[in-house]
């Protein structure tokens, strides 16, 4: 089995369809004559879209409008004057800028300790041997049965004991803890052919340069899909930063923008100028990552939400 | 299954073939790798865990320090408590109402655009945006749409001659309704997502052989196709479940659970015990009942997809 | 993969990485020092309210006054969303150990916070040295400021629940007094009648007031406005057992539904709805608290403020008062109390700009300031501050408590005709049996 091979199935199905993946089931009828039904696919397809994209659409057009202008009725679709008002507003006020660190900075440790932790616990219960471990690998799988959103009020009493409550390590640690990524990360490292590091072995190098110089290296797509999901699951949760943050100093952008009045009221371009803002990172984000991105969910996203 | 396509499948397990002496120094350095992520494990997932099976039999509070031994009062308080009853109410009202349609709406979009190559990445784009997004965006997007009178919902019903005078969110069964159409317009592109790998996974000579004995789009669709995703919508219902149970976001953004407590779900009732009303053994309590459902399902799920993987 | 196409994910890939690596580092920067990076290097002072809208404006401009006046203190206000969400985060902060200096409270919370120790003493000593004396404030507030003996919180308004009346709609209704005020209205038909000719003339209500909604309480504030009115009573004095009397709940709540039944008021508004009916003109008259008066100045409504009229026995209003506590702390110095208590001063100091919005002080030497008194319509209905209701002195009860929310809930239901006040009735007596029965988690 070559490398390149493994490397591709690595790959989900669902991110066919993009240059360098050849589709796996390629339809032999696509170079066929013009059907009329394709025209009606086609025209269903895109009414559905824009039916999908309209919210976004719409908060965005709402937030480019004078605030005057936002509760005309009968609803008025573009504004009489394009103003970056309501953006001025959000970005000079309150505490844009500081969530926005604070979602950067614990959704990357957060990421990165995932990331560490995980690669390095899958390559023990993958390719070592030590007493116990099929016990604790059992157990973590039984992690994965245990849904963080049950454990919020322990897991607050447990922060206030230590301490933790507005801390950044409070938001930070009990979201790093992700058996399902283990067990995925595990499932990969076990398809990788044992040949490669056999022969290392013999050469003499440890474990510690074979998880590093081979294993690691042949599992980039894997490991780029959970960092990608790790990323957005952590940027996006709401339940456990909003618990363990009550002073907006350490909140991050969807909290602070839940729980602290902005003031704004019923003045619904500012308050759609902060949510087109606060999407924004992460659409940008799948815009150019999108293959990853999807990859990262759809392999991941089962087992790990 | 065909999203979960790793390489395990093909993998044969090898024994190890060390040398004694050498094996005992991988012991210790395999317990090593696996060490860092099982102590954040033991404190972040153990501890909470322990912990909160402790103070489920405690009156412990928010307030004060001490906390009293009660034994399982508080898990019979919680079975006598109608706010339990009726949050978990909510919780089967929101599955039964929402994952049908998510389920169906997935589908659709996997059937119109699994041969739709030109744009196929605007479609993708379109559909699954949404799932990128914070709960936080997404409530304020729909919480603005879904406002009275100069908001685009009824704006959009105005255009079409209806005047609606619609509680989108201040009625008990509206709200409800409101609170599933985000849901669905927020997650339903991961669906999408499963059924359209489902699709690109079901082999290309079942469609073939089909023509030739000249079957319709139509019988393709229910003969082949459809059959061929049940397991993928057994996914799909089941991964719902398990979501619907831990719903909290969506609610607590949009209707704060009210009005009337109708639309405020188990993990919202457990918060507000714990934390506005300080009593953290009682929310223990409800959270291990919780846990219990969640489990069931969670169980249930394994028994069901365990053996036809294995037997693919 | 063609030659572009590998550099295009390569710089896809070196981008990712660059921000991963970004990241890292300014997160190891700043989880190193564990704390948000400042800007400044003033005497932090951190304040939590729940002021928005008009409230927030006139809040925030004492703020900015007492940032001029105090340069050296580097003061940090925060406004958090209102009601249950605000005293959850309040009472996590207290439990968690870094909880703001000072904060707002309703004072009919305070028997759900005094004993918890989630809000610390204040110190009488020091207090003083600030120049807060208890002859500066109503007895009554004062007295529901102790806990056991200890005092916990310092008055700054009383806001009562209050009429609004459509100037023009009620001059057309002939329902003004020769010198452009509402002329007085009392008992319950007289403000039925007021209420119809009022509807005679906008053509739509007579009477809005909050009806349904989410979390919704302005149904419990009308019911506890006009029970009180009937002297009644739902807990006995020591606060321990029902004293719900049911002909007095009966005869408020067939009231209450009288006036969405005959249409006299709309059965189904909510908050939002309400505010934006009475500012439009749709409607001549509008029940709700004082602190909506900033809206309809802004919209320019035509309107002025009275206090509820008598309707039963006596003129009794619902209301509540806004407090200034302090969120317990383990490491509060004799200097972070003086500095906390010269705030406190301060802001008291300026209730006037406070009174702007609806609130009547609760500051006696800007009770009698002929600037409060020109404020007009904002003192109007001053006279209401000796007849305020304020909640009985349970852990559960006071605003935004459980028992606004649950019996808001039997009332709206009630009040919008999905049940009879016969079920609402039984609906009052089960939730106050069912909050006595609880254990009081702060004991």
């Amino acid at each position: 089995m070559t490398l390149h091979e493994t490397d591709r199935r690595a790959d989900p199905r669902p991110s066919g369809g993009r240059g360098d993946d050849t589709p796996p089931s390629p339809p032999p009828s696509r170079r066929r004559r013009f059907r009329p039904g394709a025209l009606l696919l086609f025209v269903i397809t895109a009414l559905l879209a824009a039916l999908w994209l309209l919210p976004l659409a719409w908060a965005f057009l709402t937030s480019v409008k004078p605030e005057a202008e936002t509760t005309a009725i009968p609803l008025r679709w573009f504004p009489t004057e394009f103003t970056l008002d309501a953006y001025r507003t959000v970005l000079d006020g309150g505490h844009f800028w500081l969530w926005l660190f604070n979602s950067l900075l614990t959704a990357t440790v957060v990421t990165v300790l995932v990331v560490v932790l995980c690669t390095m616990a899958a390559y023990g219960f993958s390719r070592t041997d030590f007493p116990g471990k099929r016990a604790l690998f059992a157990i973590t799988l039984v992690g994965i049965m245990v849904p963080p959103q049950v454990l919020i009020v322990p897991l607050f009493d447990q922060m206030v004991l230590l301490n933790m409550v507005d801390t950044y390590w409070g938001i930070i640690l009990p979201q790093i803890v992700t058996p399902a990524m283990v067990f995925i990360l595990k499932k990969f490292f076990d398809g990788i052919p044992r040949e490669l590091e056999e022969a290392a072995l013999m050469d003499g190098a440890r474990r510690w340069r074979i998880y590093w110089q081979i294993i690691l290296p042949l599992s980039r797509p894997v490991i780029a899909a959970v960092a990608i999901f790790t990323f957005i699951t952590t940027w996006n949760n709401f339940l456990w930063p909003f618990i363990v943050s009550t002073d907006p100093q350490f909140m991050t952008l969807p909290v602070g923008l839940a729980a602290i009045e902005s003031g704004y009221g019923l003045r619904f371009a500012r308050v759609m100028a902060s949510a087109v803002l606060a999407g924004l990172p992460l659409l940008v984000l799948f815009v150019l990552f999108q293959r990853q991105v999807v990859r990262g969910v759809a392999h991941t996203g089962l087992s790990g939400q | 299954m065909s999203v979960d396509t790793g390489p395990a499948a093909t993998t044969r397990r090898e024994p190890a073939t060390a040398s004694p002496p050498r094996r005992r120094r991988r012991n210790l350095t395999g317990l090593l790798f696996v060490l860092p992520f099982l102590l954040a494990y033991a404190l972040f997932l153990g501890w909470p865990l322990v912990g909160g099976l402790i103070s489920s039999l405690t009156d412990a509070s928010l307030a004060s320090g001490e906390a009293r031994f009660v034994g399982l009062d508080n898990y019979a308080e919680a079975v006598g408590d109608p706010a339990v009853w009726q949050a978990l109410w909510v919780t089967v009202k929101f599955t039964l109402l929402s994952t049908p349609l998510l389920v169906a709406v997935g589908l659709v979009m996997a059937l119109l655009t699994n041969h739709l190559s030109p744009g196929r990445w605007l479609w993708r784009l379109a559909f699954f945006a949404p799932y990128v997004l914070p709960s936080t965006v997404v409530t304020m997007i729909f919480v603005w749409i879904l406002q009275p009178d100069f908001g685009l919902a009824d704006g959009l019903l105005a255009g079409l001659g209806i005047d609606a005078d619609i509680g989108w969110l201040t009625e008990p069964n509206t709200a409800m309704v409101s609170v599933v159409l985000t849901t669905v317009w927020w997650t339903v592109g991961f669906n999408f997502l499963l059924y359209l790998a489902g699709l690109q996974a079901i082999p290309h000579h079942l469609y073939e052989a089909a023509e030739l004995d000249g079957a319709t789009w139509w019988d393709k669709l229910w003969r082949i196709t459809l059959p061929m995703l049940r397991r993928t919508t057994g996914l799909v219902v089941v991964l719902q479940l398990l979501a619907s149970l831990k719903i909290f976001d969506q609610f607590y953004l949009m209707t704060g659970g009210g009005p009337e407590h109708a639309t405020r779900p188990v993990i919202q009732y457990m918060y507000q015990t714990g934390f506005t009303n300080f009593r953290i053994g009682y929310a223990s309590a409800i959270s291990y009942i919780l846990f219990a459902l969640i489990l069931v399902v969670a169980v249930a799920q394994v028994r069901l997809f365990r053996p036809r993987e294995e037997a693919s | 993969m063609t030659p572009r196409d590998r550099s295009r994910r390569l710089s896809r890939r070196a981008l990712l990485g660059g921000a991963l690596g970004l990241g890292s580092l300014g997160a190891l920067g700043a989880l190193g020092g564990c704390a948000p990076p400042r800007f400044s290097d003033g005497i932090p002072l951190r304040f939590w309210h729940l002021f928005a809208g008009g409230d927030g404006i006139n809040m925030n401009q004492m703020l900015d006054a007492y940032r001029a006046a105090h340069p050296e203190v580097d003061l940090e206000a925060v406004t958090l969303a209102w009601g249950e969400r605000y005293y959850t985060k309040l009472s996590m902060s207290g439990a968690g150990g870094r909880a703001p200096d000072v904060s707002a409270l309703h004072l009919t919370r305070l028997p759900g916070y005094a004993p918890s120790g989630l809000i610390d003493p204040l110190r009488p000593d020091l207090l003083a040295e600030a120049g807060i004396r208890e002859e500066d404030f109503p007895p009554e507030l004062w007295r529901r400021s102790h806990h056991e003996g200890r005092l916990y919180a310092v008055p700054l308004d009383v806001h009562p629940y209050v009429l609004y009346y459509n100037v023009d709609v009620c001059e057309r209704a002939g329902l003004l007094a020769p010198d452009g005020s509402l002329a007085p209205i009392s008992g319950p038909d007289e403000l039925r009648a007021a209420f119809a000719a009022a509807k005679e003339v906008t053509g739509h209500h007579g009477l809005v007031t909050e009806t349904v909604g989410s979390d919704t309480i302005g149904p419990w504030r009308v019911f506890w406005t006009l029970y009180r009115q009937l002297d009644g009573h739902l807990l006995t004095p020591e606060g321990t057992g029902l004293a719900v009397d049911d002909d007095k709940v009966l005869r408020v709540l067939q009231y209450m539904r009288g006036l969405t039944d005959d249409g006299l008021a709309p059965r189904e508004v909510d908050v939002n709805g309400a505010v934006s009916l009475f500012a439009s003109g749709h409607a001549g008259f509008f029940i709700f608290g004082d602190w909506e008066v900033s809206t309809f100045l802004e919209t320019g409504t035509p309107f002025s403020m009275a206090r509820i009229p008598q309707v039963f026995d006596n003129a009794n209003a619902q209301a509540d008062a806004h407090v200034f506590v302090l969120p317990h702390r383990t490491d509060r110095t004799d200097e972070d109390h003086r500095r906390v208590y010269e705030f406190i001063a301060f802001l008291l100091s300026q209730s006037i700009t406070w009174a702007r919005g609806g609130h009547v002080p609760a500051y006696r030497p800007a009770q009698e300031d002929p600037e409060y008194l020109d404020l007009r319509p904002q003192s109007n209905y001053r006279s209401v501050a000796d007849d305020v209701q304020l909640d009985p002195e349970v852990w559960f009860a006071g605003s935004a408590s459980v028992m606004w929310l649950e019996l808001g809930a039997v009332i709206s239901a009630v009040f919008s005709g999905r049940t009879s006040p016969e079920q609402g009735v039984l609906g009052i007596r089960r939730v106050m049996e069912d909050l006595l029965d609880r254990p009081n988690p702060i004991d």
